[in-house]
């Protein structure tokens, strides 16, 4: 990620991000500075900055994101554009019976995960995504107890970065990280030490990406919403895994509306259209629903320190592991080999990504063959 | 007891022009005064209410201009003096009232007085009120120094109850703002007993009811009256003529431009080649007078501000009496010698005068001008509008702001009269985007509320002064209230009429004699007009914001937000700080904070300086009010506030 001389702050972001509508208010850079902020599952640039080069730019993972260079530090070789990203191993998982107490989205491995991390002492606090009635909300728990009532999908892109950069800000360290792709990716940017400072400490203890084909824009779902129940009455939200193509409100007394899901794929934001990656490639370990089985996990294990956390809770209870499918395994790669083969192709096509030789822009950077190879 | 009483006839006092109508009020035995306040009008309400109680008068501000109009002629028709002033679009709020007033005639003397601003000094508007004395058909005088203005206005009233019509006055900045040396006549003993006649015949101006229909018979009487004015202009002494009997140019002119154009004559030493003819009595004009001057010269030059309106007069005139005078050559403003808009001064008059005489003249080098212009743009520090140090309204406009922001549909502020115009500088963050006539924020803002039906999506608001909101502001929140337009109104309520010197309105209990009366309450105003009312401190500037942007998404017809805090330099405030504010210099890391000066840069309050050398914050401790606002906006704390110790 050489400078080339250009402006890496707010002015770049503002023109080749916020106003392409790449942005898809992940967070990352809010709560830095006084400028930039999120309302409403949008980013709102207050005022302009004079700083050249920002965390906010170094942090955004829709400009300059340098895929070789983030693979050579996490997983030690460069970006070879495998549908799953690098991982060790696959597995189907849920939460253990020592987890109590909790209704979650599906199997519960995600919450059994950081909330074993957390009594452990592994973690001093982790960043969940709450929400405040549909709205998406960053959380920042310091009780295990607390990670469960963050537990349900939300949908909607929420801004939970920036209570990563609050929680920084407030100097803790060893923090959890539950998000979509897009936030795992801004993570990993984060965890490289983009702006080389001396003192920099990675402040994450555990990164735990979810599967994620697309999200709403919260402003324009709320509103849909709105006209067909009202919102107070709903309790929660699912998408319900292949072949259903339906989202589902469940209201009070058992109330429960069926939406067609292409309805809903017309309130995705822009900018989920560009994303490569559906299984948050740069996480620690990687967990989405499983197909043919809403009780259960599909778990990607990328890191020694997923690895060891997972193993361990296995070992205590607090998580079943069992042998994903070879059918499910087949179709996670063919979809998630899908997303990125369709995303590349249109960000290739406008400009978007940049190999060796171009100039900086929106919004990677990755090695001519590989890029050829996928969107081939 | 003020100088403006004094009862020694033949002393000299130096006064301001303002002051010197005032007296001539007095002189005239003025008994009600009413008024908008207005730059440059205010002085003349202001001081005959220090006055009133002394001369047992009745001063009020009112609530707008035509109903200032409306109480000095109920005392005009009970047969008392009533002087009513404004500032000059003033008289476009009060002109349907007028329109009437002059078809009905009036009985005790009437004196409407405008005073204009050319060149906008302090207007959003250099508009020209004597085109109203013309259309009114009510005859105008415009004095030319302050002798003058004293004793016009005392003969207005005069003129008034002669010819039972109200006379026009009209002053500009430099007559009303200006001072000078005036000799005191006699103030009036006897005293008027008001009491409204009407019991007479209809057509009886002095005993009938006061209504203007029949509308064709009471014109003809009206334009009867004009006719006896102009004859009466023939010989005022308000009209004077100096120079030569055969001048190579006749300079006709009036108000403050006389006194420019006597500088101008002087400087070029033209005495003896230029007439001056100013004139007093500018509508109607009277044609004797002029056709003796026009016979001359064969060249005549007018000088006025701002519009070509005695040029057109003038030239009316010069063409009805063709026959006599001959052909003339004309110069002024229709012909491109003076310029058509902004203020003139003795510099014009005289690059006038040099082109139309041939003269060469430069008041300075060309080097010394092009030097000046090159350090003028180089040299110079930007020196912008700004709101004072703690001034609530810069604290309103950046929640506006960030609120607006922060929703991200490119909502906009309509503006309105008063400091905060300035918030389409970058002072008020440049949120304001529209401004034009007091109360038309809203007016402007409910018709923008009803273009959702055209795919508009910016959300709308409108921002008013407290007394802006009594003036014009409430018949457009109606408006947008009963056509259910979505806006958010922002009243910034301060507590007075700050930006012409804290006069009181009607949401304060005090009059303008300082008796207590009932304050009118804008919360419970706007709730009874239907609107979703908030009331908060704009200095808690996080609630603020979040009220906004509550407001802003609740499309349920107009809401109006009430952010109450006085001006700081309102009497309640001013050197009663609510903070000791510093900043703390181990905790602001200056330039390497990241925050880009934040506090200076953006926020902008004069009261924090940036300290080069240092490169870190500091408080101007002799500038900042203590509003404590700016605590809030560090993003690292380190600006402290502390409670102001008692003392």
């Amino acid at each position: 990620m050489d400078g080339k001389g250009l402006n890496r702050g707010q002015e770049v972001l503002r023109k080749h991000v916020l106003d392409a509508y790449l942005c898809t208010g992940c967070g990352a850079c809010v709560d830095l500075c006084p400028y930039n902020r999120s309302y409403r599952g949008k980013i709102a640039v207050l005022f302009p900055c004079v700083i050249d080069e920002g965390r906010c730019f170094a942090y955004c993972p829709k400009i300059e994101v340098d895929l070789d260079e983030l693979s050579m530090r996490f997983f030690g070789k460069p970006y070879d554009g495998n549908p799953l990203g690098a991982y060790q191993s696959i597995t189907a998982a849920k939460a253990g019976h020592r987890i109590k107490d909790i209704s979650p989205q599906a199997g519960g491995t995600v919450s059994a995960l950081i909330y074993f991390a957390m009594i452990k002492g592994y973690l001093d606090g982790a960043v969940l995504t709450d929400r405040k009635g549909l709205l998406p909300v960053p959380r920042f728990v310091t009780h295990p107890g607390d990670v469960l009532g963050c537990a349900t999908s939300k949908f909607a892109a929420a801004p939970t970065l920036s209570a990563v950069n609050h929680a920084v800000k407030e100097e803790y360290g060893n923090i959890g990280f539950v998000g979509t792709p897009c936030q795992i990716l801004a993570t990993a940017l984060m965890r490289s030490n983009p702006l080389q400072g001396d003192d920099f400490i990675d402040p994450f203890g555990l990164v735990v990406g979810l599967f994620c084909t697309w999200a709403v824009d919260f402003r324009l779902f709320e509103p849909f919403l709105a006209e067909r129940i009202e919102i107070d009455r709903i309790r929660k939200i699912d998408i319900p895994p292949p072949p259903a193509e339906i989202l589902e409100v469940f209201a009070d007394v058992g109330t429960r509306l069926e939406i067609p899901i292409n309805e809903v794929r017309e309130l995705v934001p822009k900018g989920c259209s560009y994303c490569i990656d559906m299984t948050s490639e740069f996480s620690d370990l990687s967990v989405g629903v499983m197909e043919g089985r809403p009780d259960m996990n599909t778990l990607i294990i990328r890191t020694d320190r997923g690895r060891r956390i997972v193993e361990e809770a296995e070992r205590e209870g607090y998580l079943t592991i069992s042998k994903l499918p070879e059918e499910n395994m087949k179709h996670l790669v063919w979809a998630s080999g899908n997303k990125k083969r369709r995303a590349l192709v249109k960000a290739q096509g406008e400009g978007m990504v940049n190999t060796e030789t171009d100039a900086e822009k929106s919004y990677l950077r990755m090695s001519a063959e590989v890029l050829e190879r996928l969107i081939a | 007891m003020s100088y403006l009483t004094d009862k020694e006839e033949g002393t000299s006092y130096l006064v301001m022009g303002n002051e010197a109508i005032v007296r001539g009020a007095l002189e005239a035995g003025v008994n009600v005064a009413s008024g908008y306040p207005g730059t440059p009008s205010s002085e003349i309400i202001d001081s005959l209410a220090k006055v009133a109680s002394e001369l047992d008068l009745y001063v009020e501000w009112s609530v707008n201009e035509k109903v200032a109009l409306e109480v000095a002629a109920a005392a005009s028709f009970a047969k008392l003096r009533a002087l009513c002033a404004m500032k000059q679009n003033g008289v476009d709020v009060a002109s349907d009232f007028l329109l009437h007033l002059a078809g009905t005639g009036t009985r005790g003397g009437i004196v409407l007085v405008a005073c204009d601003d050319p060149g906008a000094l302090s207007s959003a508007n250099e508009g020209e009120s004597r085109y109203f004395a013309r259309m009114m058909e009510i005859p105008l005088l415009e004095p030319g120094n302050f002798q003058e203005a004293k004793e016009m206005t005392k003969w207005a009233f005069e003129l008034s109850e002669e010819i039972r019509q109200i006379v026009f006055v009209r002053s500009v900045t430099r007559i009303s703002h200006a001072s000078g040396n005036i000799t005191y006549g006699k103030l009036p003993e006897k005293k008027r007993r008001a009491e409204f006649k009407y019991d007479g015949l209809i057509l009886d101006p002095d005993e009938g009811v006061m209504v203007s229909p029949p509308v064709g018979w009471k014109h003809q009487r009206q334009q009867e009256k004009v006719k006896k004015v102009r004859e009466m202009f023939e010989e005022s002494p308000f009209n004077t003529y100096q120079g030569p009997e055969r001048p190579d140019l006749l300079l006709i002119t009036s108000s403050a431009c006389y006194l420019y154009s006597r500088e101008a004559i002087s400087i070029l030493g033209l005495e003896d080649r230029v007439g001056l003819l100013k004139l007093g009595t500018t509508w109607p004009l009277p044609p004797k007078l002029l056709t003796k001057h026009l016979l001359k010269t064969d060249r005549v030059m007018i000088v006025e501000e701002v519009l070509p309106f005695l040029e057109d007069h003038v030239k009316i005139l010069a063409a009805e009496q063709a026959f006599e005078v001959g052909v003339k050559t004309f110069y002024g403003k229709n012909d491109g010698t003076l310029p058509m808009s902004g203020e003139l001064n003795p510099d014009l008059v005289i690059a006038a005068l040099s082109t139309v005489l041939g003269i060469d003249y430069a008041p300075v080098s060309e080097d010394y001008e092009q030097s000046a212009k090159l350090f003028a743009s180089v040299g110079a520090p930007v020196r912008d509008l700004v709101f004072c140090a703690g001034c609530p309204h810069r604290a309103s406009f950046f929640s506006i702001h960030n609120a607006l922001e922060l929703d991200g549909r490119k909502g906009f502020v309509c503006g309105d009269i008063g400091c905060y115009a300035m918030a389409n500088r970058p002072t008020g963050y440049r949120t304001l985007k529209t401004l034009h006539a007091m109360g038309s924020g809203t007016g402007v803002a409910s018709g923008f509320g009803k273009m959702g039906q055209f795919g508009m999506d910016q959300p709308i608001l409108a921002v008013c002064g407290d007394s802006t909101f009594y003036h014009a502001v409430m018949p457009a929140l109606v408006n947008a209230v009963h056509n259910k337009a979505d806006i958010t109104l922002v009243v910034m309520d301060n507590s007075g009429t700050a930006m012409t010197g804290f006069q009181p309105h009607p949401g304060v209990a005090r009059n303008a004699l300082g008796q207590e009366v009932p304050g009118v309450d804008i919360a419970k105003i706007s709730e009874a007009i239907g609107a979703r009312v908030e009331i908060r401190d704009p200095f808690n500037v996080q609630e603020t914001r979040e009220t906004l942007n509550n407001l802003i998404e609740d499309k349920n017809g107009a809401k109006v937000l009430v952010l109450r805090q006085a001006c700081a330099l309102s009497p309640q405030r001013r050197n009663k700080k609510n903070y000791d504010v510093r900043v703390d210099q181990t905790i602001c890391v200056g330039e390497v904070c990241g925050c880009g000066r934040f506090c200076t840069r953006i926020f902008r309050c004069p009261g924090i300086i940036w300290n080069y050398e240092k490169k870190r914050a500091e408080i101007d401790e002799v500038i900042c009010a203590g509003c404590g606002v700016c605590a809030d906006v560090c993003p690292q704390g380190a600006i402290i506030r502390e409670d102001v110790p008692k003392r």
